[in-house]
């Protein structure tokens, strides 16, 4: 599937801000059955910096310097993007959890890609007891790794509610978890600090899935902002499964990968720091248009 | 004093050693420092031991007070965690708990430490290249990359950038096991802490016993610091490069010995603040505008660096940071990511990766440790659960336990099981500890010696010519006699680590030889938020001045009840009511009146205008008080502590000493003009040594201007409250006595106070140094010589403001001057300090001032 995707964000401030300095990861990945055909981030006002990169984990990493003052920053991210990914593994035929777990654990690579990164508390996954023993309940012992995994994301998707008024970006986990309700951030963080818990490697993905459903079928929950949820790494044969509790969905051609990382922070779309005493505004607007 | 110089006799030392060393046993299954098995002193503590039995019990705290003197005349404090009050910064600061036994030391044992220690510094800065490099120990399977991943300090961005996890200064910690051997305990390898405190142990105990020091031809410390700073300035591209020690600020509960290396090492003491990255390099935000910084030797942990890369939450670090480091055009030592080696997890490899690295074995062994992510070492740790120590295997990860090991044995059963199932779930999360047994020392205690348990922090700098180790450290004395834990935290003394040579050692201070260094008159740059705070030090002090003037002018009037002056009474109620407008005391309902001002003249006590004066002076509530701005004054200068000396520093505490009133106590008049007296005097010595112990630079025109802003402003109020038309003698003559020009009047004049010439001389007269127009012409001189930040040769804001001011003065006339136009002569005074905000101090400016909002 071809997509063509765009993504415009708008920060609208009180009074003039003189500098800011800013970290983009908006544009998506070109691997992991993913082509980015064409990309590119257009910002307004004209940064009098850019560095392109790419960050630990293989994203591309964009540090801007606006040192003129601005009352609107507008960043603009269109790309083109082929996506095809092997289809996903049968969740009976997968390892069972604990020897992923000891594989994970006994891993010799430090390699973006090693599972060793995913397998500890993170800035905004912290271990959580409770949710420990939310996902353990999937989890009886020798069960296939993908399986219960995906019978954790399927509760995720039955027992919380989508709200997006009930949570901030700061909202901690274990707050959300207690509430019920949440965004697909929550959800994959939730979902991360239950799996990291049992000493599963579980990664966090921000992207898009697409807007408009194929015929006959429900819109997607997510589609009209970026979107996030986890990815699972089930053993060196068939290595990181994307999984959305949002929309309990095991990845395929839906998803378009932006950036991997440990929790939201390690991938946060757009962050900074700016001089200026004022408020600001946010506006997003995302469109993501299946091409053929 | 009168036995002083005449030695004791031979029984009396005798009887001395003896109350000395009573009850002097040490414990059972442990080492001791000082006594052996067999009761007998260890040779190398004789001749420390002979010294102190040649001291009376009088003697000996004699020379304990001149030790104590100085840690707390040189201000040397810590800060206990979780102990602060932003009202009150000082609330959480601590008196340095010195123990005035140092711990003696043979130098062929401080041989065996020395290279032990500069052997795993080796290591760990070995390793530490390896991980943010090729990765190489882990590919080979001799780590597992889940130790390196575990840790929190293990920052990712930092891979492949230089020296991401360099390792410039390492510390570890040691303790003496029952065989008398020495065991690392734990490794400091993020920013340690302590050497600046070693530094002041040393001096203390050194004063406190200068000839034994000499005697014993104790190790030097300088040396060792001369290296870690060259080691520094050969990280910089530059020959004289610019050196900041980046602190957290004075929150931070070893502040104090940041500022004091600072001072010592000639570094430039920053916030994360007072730097900014453009174009890839750091900047140090100077009066002079943004000056390169070359290294950065960082007291905050790396995560906490850049809120960009790293940690966004941090209000400490430097947005783009890393991308500097990444570019190659700073040094920040150590490297960011150095605190990775820190995890005890890594304790349990470190022999293998010796043989690997650096194909030795380790001189110094560190305490067994076994990490459970292991499967088998899982199981031995599980089997031997009830005589092992378990310890968090990284900082603040998922083990629900607090940093500190504990003792599995001891738990109740129901949390024991607990952390058994904790254990078998996530054993990466833990590591199981052999159980360590401390060696004692003596402390000295209801005047004896009693064994302590003691650990000993050793440093390690990395310098052009190699590791080198500090000839001493720190050691730290538990208060409990079996400690396995010890913090500084809570209930630890420290004290100084002696090591005795045969030979005398050299002398060598950080002073460099003349001949190899370029002359310089005027040093260092100024950062605007030193100047910034020099500023408003200026201010407090001068507005502490100001309120004890008017408290004594009140008291000596109420004192000096002369009835018969019938505007005494007016007088009287307007030096109060300042006190009021000043916010330094509460209006008080009574004292309006004639009526009410005349009784108050009569002296009674517990009058309300006493009243106002008493808390003018002590209430610290009264945010005009004189104990209030003291206190900020105190505040401000803690900031700049490094440039403040020591003397100056002292001046503070006397002050506050003399402004604190005991809780209940009612100062009578007399008692209140006296304290109010003795404060202006020690303020009178605060200036004297500004004006001539301080080099004029920047800074001290900094502080200046805020004196001269301040008692410009103070004597224009002043003026206008006293000056009117109508104005009486009495209440000129109270203006005299506010702007200190008592003396001089009388010396021109022979009649009493009159309105013209009085307003002459506190306002005009260009002679008088307290007069408006003699501040106006200082702040004429201090500003023209500040750097310019303009280059078309027009004048910047200040200097233009302060010329007007200067031309209001000369071409005014006193017989014109009215409360209006004292009024115009202040507020263009504060639109000076504005101007000079505006240009020269950082006014909120940080690129840390807000966040954008991230987006889900």
């Amino acid at each position: 599937m071809i997509y063509d995707v765009r993504h415009l964000t708008t920060y609208g401030y009180s009074r003039p801000v003189p500098f800011a300095r800013c970290i983009l990861r908006l544009l998506p990945r070109n691997d992991g059955g993913q082509t980015v055909r064409r990309s590119e981030l257009v910002v307004t006002p004209r940064p009098a910096e850019r560095i392109d990169g790419i960050c630990f984990f293989g994203n591309q990493m964009t540090t801007l310097t606006i040192s003129k003052a601005h009352r609107e920053l507008k960043v603009e991210m269109r790309a083109r993007v082929e996506v095809n990914r092997p289809a996903p593994p049968f969740p009976g035929l997968t390892r069972h959890w604990e020897e992923v777990g000891a594989l994970a654990l006994a891993s010799t690579s430090l390699a973006p890609d090693s599972p060793t990164h995913h397998l500890y508390p993170s800035r905004l996954v912290p271990a959580v007891s409770e949710v420990v023993d939310y996902a353990r309940k999937s989890f009886s012992p020798l069960r296939p790794v993908l399986e219960a995994a995906s019978e954790l994301m399927a509760r995720i998707r039955a027992d919380f509610t989508y709200d997006p008024d009930a949570t901030e970006v700061t909202t901690p986990l274990a707050e959300a978890f207690r509430q019920r309700h949440g965004v697909c951030q929550d959800f994959a963080h939730i979902m991360i600090a239950g799996l990291r818990g049992l000493g599963l490697p579980a990664a966090y993905v921000s992207g898009y899935i697409r807007t408009i459903p194929p015929p006959g079928q429900k819109r997607l929950e997510g589609s009209d902002a970026s979107h996030a949820w986890v990815m699972l790494w089930c053993g060196p044969e068939t290595g990181w499964v994307g999984l959305d509790p949002t929309n309990d969905l095991i990845v395929a051609d839906d998803h378009i990968v932006t950036a991997f990382g440990r929790d939201y922070a390690d991938v946060s779309p757009l962050d900074g720091v700016l001089i200026g005493p004022g408020s600001q505004k946010v506006g997003v607007a995302v469109d993501v248009i299946p091409i053929g | 004093m009168a036995l002083q110089g005449r030695s004791p006799s031979t029984r009396v030392k005798a009887e001395r050693r003896n109350a000395l060393l009573a009850g002097y046993r040490p414990l059972p299954g442990a080492y001791d420092e000082f006594m052996a098995q067999d009761g007998s002193i260890r040779p190398h503590w004789e001749p420390f031991l002979t010294e102190w039995s040649a001291l009376s019990q009088d003697e000996l705290s004699q020379r304990f007070g001149l030790a104590d003197r100085h840690v707390r005349d040189t201000g040397v404090s810590y800060r206990v965690h979780g102990d602060i009050d932003e009202r009150d910064p000082q609330a959480g600061e601590r008196a340095w708990p010195l123990s005035h036994v140092p711990l003696v030391m043979t130098g062929a044992e401080w041989q065996t430490i020395a290279a032990g220690v500069a052997q795993r510094a080796q290591l760990l800065a070995s390793l530490l290249d390896d991980i943010y490099g090729p990765g190489e120990m882990v590919a080979k399977g001799l780590l597992p990359a889940a130790v390196v991943t575990g840790s929190p300090d293990y920052l990712r961005p930092l891979h492949d950038a230089p020296d991401g996890g360099s390792l410039q200064l390492y510390a570890a910690d040691l303790g003496r096991g029952p065989d008398g051997r020495w065991w690392v305990l734990g490794d400091r390898a993020q920013a340690p802490s302590g050497a600046g405190y070693a530094l002041e142990n040393r001096l203390a105990l050194a004063r406190a016993f200068p000839d034994l020091f000499r005697t014993m031809n104790i190790e030097r410390l300088a040396t060792f610091f001369q290296g870690f700073r060259a080691g520094l300035v050969a990280k910089s591209r530059r020959v004289e490069p610019r050196i900041c020690l980046l602190t957290p600020g004075p929150m931070n509960e070893s502040y104090f010995e940041q500022a004091y290396l600072a001072r010592y090492l000639g570094f430039l003491l920053v916030e994360g603040g007072d730097l900014m990255m453009r174009d890839g390099r750091i900047h140090v935000r100077t009066i002079a505008g943004p000056k390169r910084a070359d290294v950065i030797w960082r007291r905050i942990d790396g995560d906490f660096s850049d809120p960009l890369e790293l940690n966004a939450r941090s209000a400490l670090g430097v947005a783009g940071l890393v991308q500097a480091v990444r570019q190659g055009h700073v040094h920040v030592a150590n490297g960011l990511g150095s605190g990775v080696v820190e995890a005890r997890a890594l304790m349990s490899f470190l022999p293998k990766l010796g043989k690997q690295l650096l194909g030795e074995e380790m001189i110094l062994p560190n305490v067994a440790t076994w990490w459970c992510g292991q499967p088998r070492e899982r199981a031995a740790v599980l089997d031997r659960l009830d005589e092992m120590s378990i310890a968090p295997a990284f900082r603040s990860a998922g083990s629900g336990l607090d940093s500190d090991p504990i003792l599995a044995g001891e738990l109740p059963a129901a949390e024991r099981a607990a952390l058994r199932a904790r254990i078998e779930a996530r054993g990466m999360d833990y590591v199981g500890q052999e159980v360590v047994r401390l060696s004692t020392m003596p402390v000295f205690q209801n005047g004896h010696l009693q064994p302590h348990p003691v650990t000993l922090r050793v440093f390690a700098a990395a310098t052009p010519d190699g590791w080198k180790v500090m000839p001493g450290g720190f050691c730290r004395i538990s208060d409990e006699p079996d400690a396995r834990a010890v913090s500084m935290r809570s209930g630890v003394r420290s004290s100084d680590v002696w090591v005795t040579s045969d030979t005398p050692v050299e002398q060598v201070s950080l002073l460099p030889t003349g001949d190899r260094i370029a002359i310089r008159r005027v040093v260092g740059t100024l950062p605007s938020r030193a100047a910034d705070n020099l500023f408003w030090l200026g201010r407090y002090l001068e507005r502490t001045e100001a309120t004890l003037r008017l408290v004594r002018a009140l008291l000596g009037r109420l004192i000096d009840a002369d009835t018969t002056n019938p505007a005494r009474p007016d007088t009287v109620r307007r030096l109060a009511n300042l006190l009021v407008a000043w916010g330094a005391a509460p209006a008080a309902k009574a004292a309006t009146g004639r009526g009410a001002a005349a009784r108050n003249l009569a002296g009674a006590k517990g009058s309300p205008v006493l009243a106002q004066a008493t808390s003018a002076l002590y209430d610290a509530a009264e945010y005009g008080s004189a104990r209030a701005n003291v206190g900020e004054a105190r505040r401000t200068a803690s900031v700049i502590r490094e440039r403040l000396s020591i003397d100056a520093w002292r001046l503070f505490g006397d002050l506050q000493r003399q402004l604190t009133l005991e809780p209940g106590r009612q100062p009578s008049e007399g008692e209140v003009y006296e304290v109010a007296d003795r404060a202006l005097k020690t303020l009178a010595a605060f200036s004297g040594l500004s004006q001539e112990n301080m080099v004029r630079g920047a800074g001290w025109r900094f502080l200046d201007i805020g004196r001269r802003l301040e008692r410009g402003i103070a004597t224009c109020r002043f003026a206008r409250h006293f000056a009117e038309t109508t104005a009486q003698s009495d209440g000129l003559d109270a203006l005299l006595d506010l702007t200190d020009s008592q003396i001089t009047y009388r010396s021109r004049y022979m009649l009493g106070a009159s309105l013209q010439p009085v307003l002459d001389l506190v306002m005009l007269d260009p002679y008088n140094p307290r007069s408006v127009a003699f501040q106006v012409d200082r702040l004429d001189i201090e500003i023209a010589h500040l750097p310019s930040l303009t280059e078309d040769g027009m004048l910047e804001a200040p200097r233009r403001l302060v010329l007007k001011l200067a031309a209001e003065c000369r071409t005014s006339e006193a017989s014109r001057l009215d409360r209006t136009s004292i009024l115009l002569f202040e507020q263009l005074l504060m639109g000076l300090s504005s101007a000079i905000a505006d240009r020269y101090f950082l006014q909120n400016s940080g690129p840390e001032g807000s966040r954008l909002t991230g987006i889900a």
